[in-house]
């Protein structure tokens, strides 16, 4: 039988904080938080495939608060992700242009959490910028940058994966797609601004 | 290699920390001093950044696909707990067909806390008090049985009544939660004892011992049964047959 882990706030911060494998604890929050996001956004206009793109946003938000020690755990889990739910959904409207349409609920809603989490989130748009900027990049530069600063992976171990000679050759290239990512960035100045104001 | 390529280089080394003793202090020096290297260690930050995101969200969107299938399959909690009554039903027609004619010792050897929590485990029955004009949101939604819409009330509550904690606990139980409701029911606990006072302690009391159980932890059920079992006055006492104890003990026994 398979077993699900069952976590704590505090194990399943520390989880999604650690550079080890969080797989389980992002699979705790589709258990424990997915439908209490789907049932949000359909309360308030959106559809189930917009809570499944919200759901998945949120998860990529909160993991990098963590990560940055950004969460001070003022709050448990689910009150921050409700918060940060709220947030990411009330930009989505405003950018479609309905949130005149908001219902009572919606509003009243509003109301019950007053923590601030906007700066906080690089908005939606942005981040898709971003992505699609990093993926323009050719596949031997994502393998090599995303070993090194996402997988955390010495050179030695890369070295394995990759046919080249050496280390050094390996650092040179990740020096050269480093570049060639901060290039393609600096081409689009908006992306660069807005990543600025709330990444740095 | 130019002085440009140099100086990225270096800014390349200094944000993966590889930079150290002399050419660290160097670099701060020129930081300080210099607008542009500085833009530019911003820049390449950002790269890192992006590059991690990257990353994650890959890492995020295969899970994804993989959890919605699983939480399209167990879509309804009330879907789930027939199928987990049903099997277990099935589990236990099977080991009776089999076991018939065998003694209380093996029964005892295939007590389980799983088998023992669905066995005991008695629904909160919601008290309407009187002379309480308004019910809270969350009482009302525990009232329809949507125990999703319980703990999105609860998420949203600033300062929850004692009786949202209890309504939280068990709608966290019943969603198979159950480190949430532990949590939830010992923090009602600790904030009476904190001010002296008695809130929905014996439901706090009873349901916990349920959600240790449920989350295969009797050594810790245990204590907090027996203390209801000895309390004739305690409303769950009558809940708690010495059969039932006895099988928590022996549980307690083989841990």
């Amino acid at each position: 039988m398979e077993i699900k882990k069952d976590f704590t706030d505090q194990s399943l911060i520390q989880s999604l904080r650690s550079d080890a494998n969080p797989d389980e604890a992002i699979r705790f929050l589709y258990r424990t938080q997915f439908r209490l996001t789907a049932a949000y956004i359909k309360q308030n206009r959106g559809t189930e495939e917009d809570a499944e793109d919200i759901f998945q946003e949120l998860v990529l938000v909160f993991i990098e608060i963590l990560k940055k020690d950004k969460f001070r755990g003022e709050s448990s889990v689910s009150t921050f992700l409700y918060a940060l739910t709220r947030n990411i959904w009330l930009n989505e409207l405003n950018k479609r242009g309905k949130s005149k349409l908001r219902d009572e609920n919606f509003e009243k809603s509003k109301d019950k959490v007053d923590m601030d989490v906007s700066h906080l989130i690089v908005d939606r748009e942005t981040k898709s910028q971003m992505m699609q900027v990093v993926d323009k990049l050719g596949d031997t530069c994502k393998k090599i940058l995303l070993a090194f600063y996402f997988e955390n992976l010495a050179m030695k171990e890369i070295l394995q994966t990759l046919n080249y000679e050496n280390e050094q050759v390996v650092r040179n290239k990740k020096y050269k797609c480093l570049k060639q990512l901060e290039q393609m960035m600096i081409a689009e100045p908006n992306l660069l601004k807005n990543l600025k104001s709330v990444l740095l | 290699m130019n002085e440009n390529s140099t100086n990225t280089e270096v800014l390349i080394q200094y944000l993966d920390a590889e930079l150290q003793g002399e050419d660290l202090e160097t670099l701060k020096k020129n930081l300080t001093n210099d607008q542009s290297l500085r833009e530019e260690l911003e820049n390449l930050q950002l790269a890192q950044e992006a590059t991690r995101s990257y990353g994650l969200k890959t890492k995020i969107n295969a899970i994804h696909g993989e959890m919605m299938h699983e939480l399209k399959e167990n879509k309804s909690p009330k879907a789930s707990l027939i199928k987990m009554i049903i099997q277990n039903g099935l589990r236990v027609a099977a080991v009776l067909i089999m076991l018939v004619g065998l003694s209380a010792l093996y029964q005892y050897l295939t007590t389980s806390p799983e088998k023992l929590f669905n066995e005991n485990y008695h629904p909160y029955i919601i008290h309407e008090m009187r002379g309480v004009p308004e019910s809270s949101m969350l009482r009302e939604k525990y009232k329809k049985g949507n125990m999703d819409s319980v703990i999105l009330e609860f998420s949203s509550l600033n300062s929850p009544q004692p009786e949202e904690y209890i309504l939280a606990g068990i709608a966290f139980l019943e969603n198979n939660q159950s480190a949430k409701a532990i949590e939830t029911f010992k923090t009602l606990i600790q904030k009476n004892s904190d001010a002296k006072t008695d809130y929905f302690e014996d439901d706090a009391e009873y349901y916990l011992a349920m959600s240790y159980l449920n989350n295969q932890e009797p050594e810790k059920a245990l204590p907090i049964l027996e203390k209801i079992q000895a309390d004739p006055k305690h409303p769950y006492n009558n809940k708690l047959s010495e059969w039932f104890i006895l099988k928590v003990k022996s549980l307690h026994g083989k841990g």
